[in-house]
């Protein structure tokens, strides 16, 4: 069992309305974990469970279990801030800071308390590196970052997560807002980062599901209808309701 | 069918136009009235000088070389000269607007800029007299004083006959507004170094921090009540509160600058929470999701991204604070005082900008000219500060857009 984290019977409120119904998966380490489905089937609300964003909603209500290398994170006791610098995240439309490229990347660490310059040029370096930005950027990293295009301001915000040094990345439809190169580079991304970091990615796009994923989730209504290997699902998925998604009879 | 749209279009549009120039011609009004009626006083004297004149009582010694220098081509007909004692004396009137004789020209060789001497002071210091000064009375030793009633001739033709003089009374011009001003900056200063922290900080805690409940939006709504409140109404708060706390504790002994500055600060509480709550909700929740998603805390996530991306909105309410502290004026008569000074001391009385143009319409008969040229003065200056936040937020928000 290579697990980073189990779920087990997780339901999420938000008021009256149940947005996700009793959902088990598994996330394998250093596997890239597609989840897709229709818009309004809960699979962005389930990412976000993953490092606690939902904390910000004051009318979302959680019940099941969701462990973290077997500890529940909704635990009282639990440290969600070391909880969110293992498990980092890329939002839907690129969101870097409006301060320069080098601070962007830097905000982790500093945040964490590490002021040495030696250490953060390195780290910055070494994010940019790995988020395949560096060399575009490298001679402008006081620049602001607002002055980037959006595909590179969606790399600078991996490289930013990046920075953290984290376990795990949750990516919330990265690629949705960006054009066919951009969402390309992402992609080759994507594909160089599992070899050492464990992906979740939720998204629109069943062709980019296929072409980047190991294992795919079909979520649908707030349920999670089918988990398995990617290959199987777009070829020989055992729901009916996923074979009809995926042939694109509906949704 | 289109006929009649295009009637309506034309109202609509006709209303606005209107609606439009109305503002134009009132504004334009008010700058042309103040302009017209205050141009005319104002000069870099007015600024730096004194309100109160200073009066020399003075003297002169025995004089063996009397002035030779001929009369200056660049006088007017209006001017009398005497190239006996070098001087040049007009009929004018004052900042106040009382007949009074000005020295329009003293020449380098005349007596009474190198032999006169301060009878007041018990050395004798020299003193001299200057351009721009007031002449009040000659006395002399062997028959009657020469009044300034009696106008500029009269005086210069007394002084030609003679000699010597016993005693020469002349004072500077005064009405300087130097003391205000200097009032005026210490209550921008003081006011928004008590206000701005506390305003600031109650905004992040409202928005960012605050539980959404009852409580919090009971102290929203009261804020909000606060911005509607005359500001007479607050002047009486600072004089039953503010007033006798200073006195207590500083060596203030009556209404006095720090004590105005609190009452400031108190009238633009509400204002400047108000609008630095709204440039904090306008920055995007991305910014505050991100920070958090990478594992910072809520006080980093206000101070190091939330706080910076509102600095812009906290400039422009800090003009507008500014702003209201240049212009208010009835909150201060009682805070304050209305006393005009000239030397100015944080513990003291004195007067802003606003107070003197109201000590001045108040007088009898009102000082229009001087009035007017404060409020060109007034204009001025927020004008300037307007610029000066515009550039500075043009800077902030250049550089990360």
């Amino acid at each position: 069992m290579n697990n980073v984290f189990n779920i087990k019977n997780l339901d999420l409120f938000y008021d009256d309305f149940q947005a996700l119904k009793n959902i088990d998966l598994d996330v394998e380490k250093n596997k890239v974990t597609a989840l897709i489905g229709p818009s309004g089937c809960g699979k962005s609300t389930f990412i976000r469970c993953l490092n606690r964003m939902n904390d910000l909603i004051p009318s979302c209500k959680i019940e099941g279990n969701i462990q973290y290398h077997k500890e529940d994170i909704y635990d009282d006791n639990y440290d969600v801030i070391g909880l969110r610098t293992d498990v980092g995240m890329v939002f839907q439309s690129p969101n870097p800071f409006p301060m320069s490229i080098y601070d962007n990347v830097a905000y982790g660490p500093r945040c964490a308390g590490n002021k040495n310059k030696d250490k953060l040029d390195k780290i910055v370096e070494n994010s940019l590196k790995k988020a395949a930005l560096y060399d575009e950027v490298k001679d402008r990293m006081n620049d602001s970052a607002m002055g980037l295009s959006g595909g590179q301001q969606q790399r600078l915000c991996i490289a930013r997560a990046i920075a953290m040094e984290p376990e795990v990345i949750l990516m919330d439809e990265p690629t949705s807002a960006l054009d066919p190169i951009a969402t390309l580079k992402i992609e080759e991304l994507i594909n160089d980062l599992k070899e050492n970091y464990t992906i979740v990615i939720v998204t629109h796009s069943m062709q980019q599901a296929a072409r980047i994923s190991d294992k795919t989730a079909f979520f649908l209504m707030g349920e999670l209808i089918e988990v398995d290997e990617t290959d199987k699902i777009f070829t020989q998925p055992s729901n009916q309701k996923t074979e009809d998604y995926i042939t694109g009879r509906f949704g | 069918m289109s006929n009649k749209r295009k009637r309506i279009d034309l109202i609509y549009q006709g209303i606005t136009y209107a609606a439009a120039s109305v503002a134009v011609i009132v504004l334009s009004m008010i700058f042309i009235y103040v302009f017209t009626n205050g141009s005319g006083l104002l000069n870099f004297g007015l600024i730096t000088t004194d309100y109160h004149a200073k009066f020399y009582n003075s003297g002169i010694q025995e004089v063996d070389q009397f002035s030779t220098a001929p009369r200056p081509d660049n006088l007017g007909e209006d001017t009398y000269y005497s190239e006996k004692w070098g001087i040049a004396l007009a009929d004018s009137e004052d900042r106040e607007g009382k007949l009074v004789i000005t020295v329009e020209y003293v020449s380098e060789d005349s007596p009474l800029k190198n032999l006169m001497y301060d009878k007041n002071s018990e050395d004798e210091k020299p003193i001299q007299l200057e351009e721009g000064d007031i002449l009040g009375t000659i006395k002399f030793n062997d028959k009657g004083s020469a009044l300034s009633i009696y106008g500029a001739k009269n005086m210069l033709d007394e002084l030609d006959e003679e000699d010597t003089f016993r005693e020469m009374v002349f004072y500077t011009k005064g009405g300087g507004i130097r003391g205000s001003i200097i009032t005026t900056l210490y209550l921008i200063g003081l006011t928004m170094l008590l206000a701005l922290p506390i305003g600031v900080f109650t905004a992040i805690y409202l928005n960012e921090f605050a539980p959404i409940n009852r409580f919090t939006n009971i102290l929203r709504s009261m804020i909000e009540v606060l911005t509607g409140v005359p500001s007479i109404i607050f002047g009486l708060m600072g004089l039953a509160v503010f007033v006798p706390l200073t006195v207590k504790y500083t060596p203030a002994d009556s209404g006095n600058i720090i004590s105005g500055a609190m009452t400031l600060a108190v009238i633009l509480l509400p204002v400047i929470i108000r609008s630095t709550e709204e440039s904090l909700k306008v920055v995007p929740d991305a910014f505050r999701q991100a920070s958090l998603a990478l594992g910072a805390n809520e006080t980093q996530t206000t101070f190091k991204v939330v706080l910076p991306s509102a600095i812009p909105g906290i400039l422009t309410a800090t003009l507008l604070a500014i702003g209201r502290v240049i212009g208010e004026s009835a909150a201060l008569i009682f805070a304050i005082g209305t006393a005009i000074k000239d030397d100015i001391s944080i513990f003291g009385k004195s007067t802003s900008l606003a107070v003197h143009i109201w000590s001045l319409m108040t007088d009898e008969p009102a000082n229009i000219e001087l009035a007017s040229t404060i409020a060109v003065i007034i204009l001025i200056i927020v004008l300037a500060l307007n610029l000066l936040v515009k550039l500075v937020s043009k800077k902030f928000t250049k550089k990360f857009d």
